[in-house]
Formats: C-alpha cells, sequence, structure tokens
C-alpha cells in the first residue's frame, strides 16, 4: 500500500525530480566557481601579508589582452590544432565505428582494444610520445633509418612540431569518437535499417540517408565535445613541445598557463580563459552555420 | 583522516632494523636536542633527490620519536598545493619546498612566517651557504637580502648546473678539461661527429631550459638582465654589447656541436644525450650526476667527471643558482611552526647534512663538502660544486621574474632556431621587460637598441 | 504493452546483419586490422618499455635485456603506495560514474521528452556546455577554498562530487543524443497502453539506450580516472589517485620512463575489468527490467 503511494508519487513528481538532482548539483558546485571567474576576470589580484586584496580594474586586464602579442599566434595554432585534430578524428572515428558494427564476432574485444589510449593517463602520453619523437633514439627516426631515409625533427622543426603534437592528440582521441558512435551505431533500430535494404538500397544510399541521417545526433554531440576538449588540449603539449619551438605549437591553454599559474597574473588569467570560452563559442556556432549552409 | 602508518614506513623500517640489531633506537643519541614535538606534515616534490631527503627524515624520526609526514608530489603540482595551502584557513602543511624562483611570490604576499619570529634564537650556522640570500628577504627593497631582511626560509637542496665531460674520451685525445666557454667550443668540435656523436649538448627549449642555461653564459661574458636591482635601478641591460655575444656564443655552441634538434632540448634530453654516451660535453644539473653513475641509468658509468661551468672571455665566471628552499607558512599553528623549525635545526646541523649526502642528497653546508666525504669516488663531483658556490648568483629575483623568464624564454629561442636575429630578439626582449617594469612602477630605462 | 514488448525484443534479437554496411569485404578487414595495428602499436611500445631498464629506454634499444624492476618498484617499492592509489582511483572512479550516470541520464531524458520550457532545458543545456569550456585550472581555487569550508578537503567525496560535476555536461549531452535515437511511437505506444511516465522510461526507453548508457559511462569514468589537477589539489597523499601517482615518476630534471610506464600498464587492467563489469550491470539489470 505504501509503496505503490510511492510508486504513485514518484510517477506523479517524475518530472520534476528526474532533473532537480542534476540542477542542483549544478547550482552548488558550479555557480560559486564560474561568479568567481568573471569577477576575476574584471579585476587585479594581489597578495600582501598573507592576504589577497582585489582591485576593479577591467580595463586594465581588457589593455592586457590587446597588448598580448602571444596571443594572435596562440589562436592561430590553436584553431589550426582544433580544426584539423577533430576532422581527422571524426572520420577515422565514424569508420571505425561502422566497421566496427559490421565485425561478426568480438565485438567487445575490438572495441576494449579501440579505447585503450584513452585510459593512459595524459602525462604519461606525453612523456613516452616525446620518447618515440626523440631526434637520436625514438622509435619514429628508428624506422626511418632502417628504410633507409633520413631522421626527421619531429618536435624541433617549426613547420612540422604542431602537426607531430596533432598525431598525438589523435591517437589520444579517436577513441573517443568511436566509442560514442559505435554505441549510436549499436542502438539504431534495426527494423528501419531492414526495411530500406529490403527497398533495395544500396550500401552507399544506405549509409548516406539512413544511416547517417540516424546518427546525427551522436556525431553532433560527439563533434561537439571533441571539439570543446581540443580547446582545452594540455598536458600532452605542454611535455612534448611547452608551445616551441618559437611559438611553433603555443596555444592558448599553454599560454593561459603561464599567465594563469606561473605568472599568477589570476585577474588577466581569468580574462583569458573567458576569451577562450568566447573563442570556443564562435568556432562551434560559426561551424554550426557553415554546416547548415553546405547542407543547402 | 589521521595518519596511517603508511606515512611513517621510513621509521618503520629503521625500527625493525634496530630491533633486528637489539639496540633500541632510543638509545641513539640525536644530532641535535630538539625536544618531543608534534608530528609535522611536509610538501615536497618529486624529484631525484627526494629518496635521500626521505631516509634523512626517517633518521630524525629515530632520533627524536617526532612524526614527519611527508607528502610527496608531482613537481608540476607542488605550487598549486603550496598557494593553496597558504591562502586560505589553516595550512594542511607546515614545511613547504618551495623552488627558489616561486619564493619571491611567497615572500612579497606575507604567507610564510619569518623563522626568527618563530623562535628568536633560531639563526643557521655560519657553515650553510646562503645561496645568494634566496632565504632572506628584505621588504622594504622588495629583495632577497641578508642585509635588512628576514630570514624566511632555508636551503634543503641546492642545485646548480656543471660543465660534465667524458674523462675517457678527453684523456685519449690529450685534452684538458674546458676552462672558458671558447675552450667548450674548440674541445666540442674535435669530438663532434653527427650523428654518432655530438661534441655538446644544453638546453635549447623554450622557456625555463634555455633561460637557465644560457644566463650562465650571459654572466660569463659580464652581461646582465637588470643593472641594480638591488639598488631598484630596473634599467634593462640585456640587450648590451656583451650580451649579444653570449648570446652568439651560446648560438654557435649549439649549431656546430650540439644535435639537431637542439632547439628543443630539455634538461631530460641532456641527460639521455650524456647517458648513452652520445654527448662528450654538457650542461647539467649537479642532481643527475648520482643517476649518470647508476648502471641501470647510464651507459658511462665511471666515465664523465664534472668542473665548474666555464669562464667567459673577459675572465669571469658565471653560474645560475636554482635551489629547493623550505619555509614555515604564516598559517599553521604555533606548536605546528615550532615543531617545523625544530627539524629545520635538526636538519642543517653537520650530522644530519653528513648523512643527507652520504645517502644522495646535495648537503648546504661548506664543512660536508671538506670532509672526508668529498673523496669517495660517487661524490666526486663536490669540489666542482663547491668551487661553483664561490660565484653562483640567483637570477630574476624580482616579482616579475616569471614574466621575465617567459620573455626571455621565448626570445632566446627565437633566435636559436632563426626565427630572429640574435640583435632582433635580445632588442625585443629588452623592450618587453621594460614595458613590465614601468607597469609596475619601477625606475627603468633602456640601452640604446643593438643592430638587428 | 505486449506489442511494444514484441517490437522491443526483435530490436534486441535482430542479428547484426543490416549494420555490417562497411563491413565484410577484405578490405574492410585490412582497414580494421591497420586500426588495431595503429592503436596497439604505441601502447605496445610502451609496454616494451615498462620492462626495459632506463639506459635500454633512452638509447632505444632493441632487442633489450627485460627486467621486472620496474614493476616491482611501483607495485612492492619502499615508496610507493601505488596499490592504495589504484583502489582510491576504483573508488572515486565507480562512484563518480555511478552517480553521474544516473543524475545525467534522468536529467536528459528530462529535458528531452518531458515538455520543460525551452528556458529550461537550453538554458540549462547552455550553461552545463559553458562550464565544460572553463579551463579547469580557474575551478581549482575555489573548489580548495569551498571544500575546505565544508571540512570535505581530502575526501573522497570531495573527488566523487568535482568528478560528477565535470563529467555531467558531456554525460547529459550524449544521453539526449541517445534518447533522440529512439522512435518517439514506441514510448506513446507504451503511454497509450497505460504506462506510467516512470514506467515507460524505466521499461521501455531505457532498455533501448543500453549501448549509450554504456558508452556514456565508460567515458565518465575514464574521465575520472585520469582527471588530474583537481584530484592533485583537493586529497593529500592517503588519497591520492592513480593520475596524481604516475604524474610523480615525472619528477624535476628526469622523468621516470620505466616506472611510469609500468604504473601506466599495471592501472589499465582493472579500469578495463571494471568497465566491463559495470558494461555487464547495466546490460544485465535493464534487459532483465525490460522482459519483467
Amino acid at each position: 500500500m505504501l509503496r505503490s503511494a510511492a510508486v504513485e508519487l514518484a510517477n506523479r513528481s517524475f518530472r520534476h525530480w528526474s532533473l532537480l538532482p542534476a540542477v542542483a548539483l549544478f547550482v552548488v558546485l558550479t555557480l560559486y566557481p564560474m561568479i568567481n571567474l568573471v569577477r576575476m576576470s574584471v579585476s587585479t589580484i594581489e597578495f600582501a601579508q598573507g592576504a589577497e586584496r582585489w582591485r576593479f580594474t577591467p580595463l586594465a586586464n581588457l589593455a592586457l589582452l590587446r597588448a598580448d602579442d602571444v596571443i594572435p599566434a596562440a589562436l592561430r595554432n590553436t584553431l589550426l590544432f582544433v580544426a584539423a585534430a577533430v576532422s581527422i578524428e571524426m572520420v577515422l572515428g565514424l569508420a571505425l565505428a561502422l566497421l566496427v558494427a559490421g565485425v561478426a564476432r568480438g565485438k567487445g574485444l575490438v572495441r576494449t582494444v579501440m579505447i585503450l589510449p584513452i585510459l593512459v593517463p595524459p602525462v604519461a602520453i606525453g612523456s613516452m610520445w616525446k620518447l618515440m619523437y626523440n631526434y637520436d633514439f625514438g622509435v619514429f627516426n628508428q624506422a626511418l633509418t632502417a628504410l633507409g631515409l633520413p631522421a626527421v625533427n619531429w618536435l624541433a622543426s617549426p613547420a612540422l612540431a604542431l602537426w607531430s603534437v596533432i598525431l598525438v592528440d589523435v591517437w589520444h582521441w579517436v577513441p573517443f569518437v568511436f566509442l560514442i558512435l559505435f554505441a549510436a551505431v549499436e542502438a539504431l533500430p534495426v527494423d528501419v535499417l531492414e526495411a530500406a535494404r529490403v527497398d533495395g538500397a544500396t550500401r552507399a544510399q544506405l549509409l548516406r540517408r539512413v544511416m547517417l541521417p540516424l546518427l546525427r545526433p551522436a556525431i553532433v554531440v560527439a563533434l561537439l565535445f571533441r571539439s570543446i576538449l581540443a580547446f582545452k588540449v594540455f598536458d600532452e603539449v605542454y611535455l612534448l613541445t611547452s608551445g616551441g619551438p618559437g611559438n611553433a605549437t603555443e596555444l592558448v591553454t599553454l599560454h593561459l598557463y603561464k599567465v594563469f599559474f606561473e605568472q599568477n597574473q589570476l585577474g588577466y588569467g581569468a580574462l583569458l580563459s573567458l576569451a577562450l570560452i568566447a573563442a570556443i563559442v564562435a568556432f562551434l556556432l560559426v561551424g554550426r552555420q557553415a554546416v547548415r549552409t553546405a547542407q543547402g | 583522516m589521521t595518519a596511517r602508518p603508511r606515512f611513517i614506513p621510513a621509521s618503520l623500517a629503521t625500527l625493525a632494523l634496530a630491533l633486528s640489531l637489539c639496540t633500541p633506537a632510543s638509545a641513539q643519541k640525536p644530532f641535535v636536542e630538539v625536544g618531543r614535538q608534534p608530528p609535522i606534515t611536509v610538501l615536497i616534490s618529486s624529484t631525484p633527490w627526494y629518496p635521500a631527503f626521505e631516509k634523512v627524515v626517517g633518521v630524525y624520526e629515530d632520533q627524536t620519536g617526532n612524526q614527519v609526514k611527508l607528502d610527496v608530489v608531482p613537481f608540476g603540482g607542488l605550487l598549486e598545493k603550496a598557494r593553496n595551502a597558504v591562502r586560505s584557513g589553516q595550512s594542511p602543511y607546515d614545511l613547504l619546498m618551495l623552488d627558489t624562483q616561486w619564493t619571491i611570490e611567497f615572500y612579497e604576499g606575507g604567507f610564510l612566517a619569518p623563522l626568527k619570529e618563530i623562535d628568536a634564537a633560531f639563526d643557521l650556522p655560519k657553515e650553510v651557504m646562503s645561496y645568494g640570500d634566496s632565504g632572506y628577504w628584505n621588504a622594504q627593497k622588495r629583495w632577497r637580502t641578508a642585509e635588512g631582511g628576514k630570514l624566511m626560509a632555508f636551503t634543503v637542496l641546492g642545485n646548480v648546473q656543471l660543465l660534465y665531460y667524458r674523462a675517457d674520451l678527453l684523456r685519449q685525445a690529450g685534452l684538458m678539461p674546458p676552462k672558458t666557454w671558447q675552450d667548450v667550443l674548440a674541445v666540442c668540435a674535435k669530438f663532434h661527429d653527427p650523428p654518432k656523436t655530438y661534441g655538446f649538448a644544453a638546453r635549447g627549449e623554450k622557456g625555463n631550459g634555455i633561460r637557465y642555461d644560457w644566463q650562465s653564459v650571459m654572466l660569463a661574458e659580464g652581461a646582465a638582465v637588470v643593472k641594480d636591482p638591488a639598488a631598484g635601478d630596473y634599467t634593462v641591460t640585456i640587450n648590451s654589447a656583451q650580451g649579444k655575444s653570449a648570446l652568439d656564443l651560446y648560438i654557435d655552441l649549439l649549431k656546430r656541436c650540439g644535435p639537431p634538434n637542439y632547439g628543443s632540448l630539455g634538461q631530460g634530453d641532456v641527460i639521455q644525450l650524456l647517458a648513452t654516451g652520445k654527448a662528450v660535453l654538457g650542461d647539467v644539473v649537479t642532481a643527475a650526476f648520482a643517476s649518470f653513475e647508476d648502471p641501470a641509468k647510464s651507459a658511462v658509468v665511471g666515465k664523465l667527471e664534472t668542473v665548474p661551468l666555464p669562464r667567459g672571455r673577459g675572465g669571469a665566471a658565471g653560474a645560475v643558482i636554482g635551489n629547493w628552499n623550505a619555509g614555515i607558512p604564516k598559517n599553521a599553528s604555533d606548536a605546528q611552526k615550532k615543531a617545523a623549525l625544530a627539524f629545520a635545526r635538526w636538519f642543517v646541523s653537520y650530522d644530519a647534512q653528513r648523512a643527507f649526502a652520504q645517502a644522495g642528497g646535495i648537503p648546504d653546508r661548506t664543512d660536508v663538502f671538506t670532509s672526508d666525504l668529498a673523496k669517495e669516488p660517487r661524490l666526486r663531483w663536490m669540489p666542482a660544486y663547491l668551487e661553483t658556490q664561490k660565484f653562483a648568483v640567483q637570477e630574476l629575483g624580482f616579482a616579475e621574474g616569471a614574466q621575465v623568464e617567459q620573455v626571455l624564454g621565448l626570445r632566446l629561442n627565437q633566435a636559436l632556431i632563426g626565427e630572429m636575429s640574435p640583435g632582433k630578439a635580445l632588442n625585443t626582449a629588452a623592450r618587453e621587460i621594460e614595458d613590465l617594469f614601468r607597469k609596475n612602477g619601477r625606475r627603468t630605462g633602456s640601452l640604446p637598441p643593438l643592430p638587428e | 504493452m505486449d506489442a511494444v514488448l514484441r517490437t522491443q525484443r526483435r530490436v534486441a534479437c535482430a542479428t547484426a546483419a543490416p549494420l555490417a554496411v562497411a563491413g565484410g569485404g577484405w578490405l574492410a578487414t585490412c582497414m580494421l586490422g591497420l586500426s588495431v595495428l595503429a592503436v596497439l602499436g604505441p601502447f605496445a611500445w610502451i609496454l616494451t618499455a615498462s620492462f626495459k631498464y632506463q639506459i635500454a629506454i633512452y638509447s632505444g634499444a632493441w632487442p633489450f635485456t627485460p627486467t621486472i624492476s620496474n614493476y616491482a618498484d611501483v607495485l612492492f617499492g619502499r615508496r610507493s603506495d601505488f596499490l592504495a592509489n589504484v583502489v582510491n582511483s576504483l573508488i572515486v572512479a565507480s562512484a563518480s560514474t555511478a552517480v553521474v550516470l544516473t543524475v545525467a541520464t534522468l536529467a536528459a531524458y528530462s529535458l528531452h521528452r518531458l515538455r520543460w520550457p525551452l528556458w529550461v532545458s537550453a538554458g540549462f543545456l547552455g550553461w552545463t556546455l559553458l562550464f565544460h569550456m572553463i579551463p579547469v585550472m580557474t575551478l581549482i581555487g575555489p573548489w580548495y577554498v569551498a571544500f575546505r569550508a565544508l571540512g570535505l578537503y581530502d575526501t573522497r567525496l570531495a573527488l566523487v562530487l568535482t568528478h560528477v560535476t565535470i563529467n555531467l555536461p558531456m554525460t547529459v549531452w550524449l544521453m539526449r543524443a541517445f534518447f533522440r535515437e529512439v522512435p518517439p511511437e514506441i514510448e506513446e505506444a507504451a503511454l497509450v497502453d497505460g504506462c506510467r511516465p516512470l514506467e515507460a522510461f524505466r521499461r521501455v526507453t531505457l532498455p533501448l539506450v543500453v549501448p549509450g548508457l554504456v558508452a556514456s559511462g565508460i567515458l565518465a569514468f575514464i574521465f575520472s580516472w585520469n582527471e588530474f589537477p583537481i584530484a592533485l589539489s583537493l586529497t593529500s597523499r592517503e588519497l591520492a589517485t592513480v593520475p596524481v601517482a604516475i604524474a610523480r615518476f615525472a619528477q624535476q630534471y628526469e622523468t621516470q620512463h620505466g616506472q611510469m610506464a609500468a604504473a601506466s600498464i599495471v592501472a589499465t587492467l582493472p579500469a578495463v575489468l571494471l568497465m566491463a563489469l559495470g558494461q555487464r550491470f547495466i546490460v544485465r539489470g535493464l534487459t532483465l527490467g525490460a522482459v519483467k
């Protein structure tokens, strides 16, 4: 009796309590840091006598942003990094998801193997790839030399360094895209696909007309989150190149780390974070518009 | 959660050893009497010398019965944790290990308790090296100096770069270890045979790496970043003729004798080149010496020797100190502060420093360097180190240090990889550094630009 | 209701044949093989490094004399807390995954199907996305202060709560995408058949998004498992997690590559096992519920 009353209540108020925990958690844990970030971005924070002193200096922080001549190179590299890494990862991730979905046996095993790279902590990925890229002793140059080809300056050549970093990112993050899209392929309503096949659709038609539209929500989310994470990439690049040589692999996040963390410029650093967020939002909006235009 | 046994493994191990020898641990007479103290927690980074420090802490625990909990964190995470600890509430740590580059922020922010305010009778023994007064802070001058400054921290480990050379190869070729940077250039050219052998390796990577290593050459060539910061004169002098010749020399060294990836070499890479026997000369930290003597880590065991970094054309010597200082947070409780200071008193004693050196650390007392220990083959770096301390200095000891390092770290690297001429790189750096000082209201100025 | 269940069972029991758009031929097999190699190559390199002495790693020696000293050092070294670190990580990652999966799935379903006004759904989704864009290093300071004030500094609870928070945006968005893949007719039929909203969700919709739940769970688990900056700042040595412990091998001056590789390999095993268990739990739990 009591139980059915509880079930009744749970059903009637389902709409509300289903959303409540997520909202409550976000209010409690993100509101303060987010407001704090905005407040910092318009302030100069100094420390004296063991205490913080905040001054309201929105214009001074903006002036720092305008005068910061690392920003153009960092932004250019970041955009190139995100665009190249994410598009390669999306294509490979989708292709792999479709390939693995077609495997008759051992799907679970293949999936486990495929996600191994995201299981390795980024600090280990950075350190290990740095060794593999090593000019004199790295496995890549060993292979090239064995084939009679000249050794390559993977991380020290300004023209190549960013691409070497992108390659690591691709290895690291294709599994992320794969995992999401593989799940989406597995969840496709089978009868719809079967119907299309019965109607005589070829494989290519099936993929383009039926599967891709159905996979769209998952593709969009994978793209969305992969892009955001790519904008925020830090550990691997920091360990591989620290943004060098010169500014060849300088990224907004690396610069942010120097400003906010190493130089302890909390106010300007916070403004830089907001600028990064603005850049991500702009990138996503432009991307969405581009896709819409392309679809006519 | 309070301390679990895992935090005192060192004491347990030694206790077990002591029991097995049927000698009660308490029978050992402490190096220094410090009395019963509450347990303290130390924030420390993982470094090659950490095991030595841990061992010495174990000795302290056994001798005094006082507990020391070591929170060892990744090098890249220490500063964050130290800042969090001092910025709010009561500090979870009673002793913070700080890289000297970070100490200014903690001194100037008032986050550390001056050691004499914890105990007016406390002083460092005269044998303890000053490391460019890095433990003192003169708040009026905003400068690290014992003159009118308060003692804020003591050095746990002082590091300088030494010139490592392959004694076997030089002997075979009948060459003396280099005394000047010109010697280095001459010697390295004799051995340079890429890709089999590189004559010389030093850091060229953007950031701290190239800044730190280049500054030794800069000092030897008689150049300075800032005119006289101790006296408040922040005129930027890096783009002097001496600065330019130091940069030309450094680029020359790496281009002529370094590996092809000289523009991205970090400390780990230089160590790797020396350990594998690929490089003949190398500019590396003292703390790496032990690794070169470990067959699991080195193919050149017993073959590397050290001399102080070479002199410049004018005969001046230059080396930059990079030490770890330990300070006591202002927001620790009084009893905790006293307990941390008690450990400090014990740690800087001759016996403790000697034990530290024997365990693989770098002691901070001159009398340990002049003791019989210096004769041990594995500690044969000691004379070169002690000699270096006579001329080594602290650099960038002002609040803008981290920003100046970023400027120099980028511009020097750009000059090295050929993105900018050395003259232009130094002019640009000088302009940027002057801007930083001007913004902070310092008395500053600059030299006429170098020809680009 | 029966009709719905029948449709559903048909969905679940259908063979994989129609999915094999790209599968089959030798070309596909070749490509798959290459991909597996590309993924495994660097991983195998890490595996070999874990059996090498530092000097063999430095010199890229091949062949090399294998050693288990790295594993011995990581697992049983006098300084090592690694097994404790693994246990901490397992607890934090599985607890935070369980919580975030529950909370986010409910929220995603609610926003997707339960007709919230636009300002609520778009507002909340936008908020999570913006939060996800914030560089983590700017969150750490405020969180440290907050958790110290609450007396939760250096507790696993603090890590679980923060990991749930940082993983919530992705999980909500992912689950929403998977719910959108479910044809609305199936659930509408259930509601018409007299299912209550909660039952329709639990018995009809949820079993259809099992692959999505598994994928989101795996990702939330991995992101928690590898999270470094927050775990570093909110805990001290005894509650340190695996990535913090592994980062310790990246010492000042020189990295202990062998130990780092060994630790990375050791840490992978329990993570893979736990993910497999978690997946089985989700699949069993939900498909049983559906048939009941």
